[in-house]
């Protein structure tokens, strides 16, 4: 990889390699995982690409093409401004496509007294934002994108990457959280205005720590309040679909889901408010054995 | 309706009933199959023999109290033949 800036950062039990042609985003970076572990040694599960689309675009209106161990063919380049939301991304791809030692569910997590409480649902359901809301308010953030289910023990890993807040999330969340933990604000982007937060320390050192699944979720913003039961067959399909490993893992993917929708309680959960939210869920956890 | 069937190998497909249906994984392709009433109980009444339709038809309504027993051998035709499609079933 001649000519291209390299940076090393561990997630969870993820290591990545980020190379890229700009220095910028590496150093948006490196401020952003100050915390997260160095890197002993120059080994990485995944490497990251941030590269002009053409030779040129790196100097004239400069786009970043998102590439690595595993990418997609049709991906649209960014502009360089959001050089930052490239590199996220390119890492969510790597763990999307190549990550095989845990079951992936698209699903946020935060943990209390080692127990595991996950939301998953579609863009917009507001399972990032609660999980950043949650961090604050004495939960332990474990991830807002992917919860990693370990096939042999069942438990929940964490990977506390950067949490990505968007549109409305973003004025929600800087009432709560200090302004040293914001990323750039990134506006106009394909799915709005998106803006990262760096999880709370605590996040970040207890990252190896994990926690036994214990709830799930599927949240649902914009709706009165109200807990549904749902099927376990339905909860299966809906978390085949939430995991993008499930048909590489094959029986252990298999026998790691229907373990997992056997034995964890689960609700649909419709709210309005963050506040509703965390009502509900209280009531909830209180309930758990 | 003299054609035999038999149920593919039980160590090649993982059953795990849940609510309402039942999960079949197949090892030999990896697909995970969701299943519902009445292949649950063919699968059951087959066990591991050869069977024709009628067999199973007869068996099923010796288990379950099926309304109208006169259409059960088509319906069961009818699975079978989905069954075959998707190799969970084999004619034999």
């Amino acid at each position: 990889m001649k000519g291209l800036h390299h940076l090393y950062l561990t997630v969870g039990p993820a290591r990545f390699r980020v190379a890229s042609t700009w220095q910028k985003p590496l150093d948006q970076l490196a401020v952003l995982y100050k915390d997260y572990p160095a890197s002993p040694d120059d080994y990485a599960d995944f490497t990251v690409r941030l590269e002009p689309e053409k030779p040129w675009r790196r100097y004239i209106r400069p786009s970043v093409h998102i590439s690595g161990d595993y990418w997609l063919p049709d991906a649209a380049p960014l502009p360089l401004g959001q050089s930052l939301l490239a590199a996220e991304m390119g890492m969510n791809l790597q763990m999307a496509l190549g990550w095989r030692r845990h079951l992936l569910l698209h699903a946020s997590s935060v943990e209390k007294d080692g127990k595991a409480l996950l939301m998953t649902g579609l863009s917009g359901s507001g399972k990032s934002t609660l999980s950043a809301m949650l961090a604050e308010k004495g939960w332990r953030f474990m991830g807002d994108e992917f919860a990693l289910l370990n096939p042999e023990t069942g438990m929940v890993h964490s990977f506390p990457r950067l949490i990505s807040l968007k549109n409305e999330a973003i004025a929600a969340m800087q009432a709560i959280v200090p302004d040293g933990r914001f990323g750039p604000l990134m506006k106009d982007t394909t799915k709005g205005d998106i803006r990262h937060i760096v999880p709370p320390l605590d996040a970040v050192n207890r990252m190896a720590d994990t926690a036994k699944p214990a709830l799930l979720l599927f949240p649902r913003f914009g709706y009165d309040p109200v807990l549904r039961d749902m099927g376990k067959s339905e909860i299966f399909v809906r978390l085949t679909q939430a995991s993008t490993n499930y048909v590489a893992l094959g029986e252990t993917g298999f026998r790691s889901l229907t373990r997992f929708v056997d034995t964890v309680p689960t609700k649909a959960m419709d709210y309005q408010s963050s506040d509703q939210a965390e009502e509900l869920i209280d009531g909830l956890w209180s309930q758990l054995p | 309706m003299s054609q035999l069937y038999r149920a593919a190998a039980p160590d090649g497909l993982i059953q795990h009933p849940l609510d309402s249906m039942t999960l079949v994984f197949q090892r030999s392709s990896g697909i995970t199959h969701v299943i519902a009433d009445p292949v649950p109980a063919i699968f059951e009444v087959m066990a591991e023999e050869a069977l024709t339709a009628d067999d199973i038809a007869q068996r099923l309504s010796a288990s379950y109290d099926l309304e109208n027993s006169g259409d059960a051998a088509d319906i069961v035709f009818a699975r079978l033949v989905e069954l075959c499609s998707l190799g969970l079933v084999e004619r034999v």
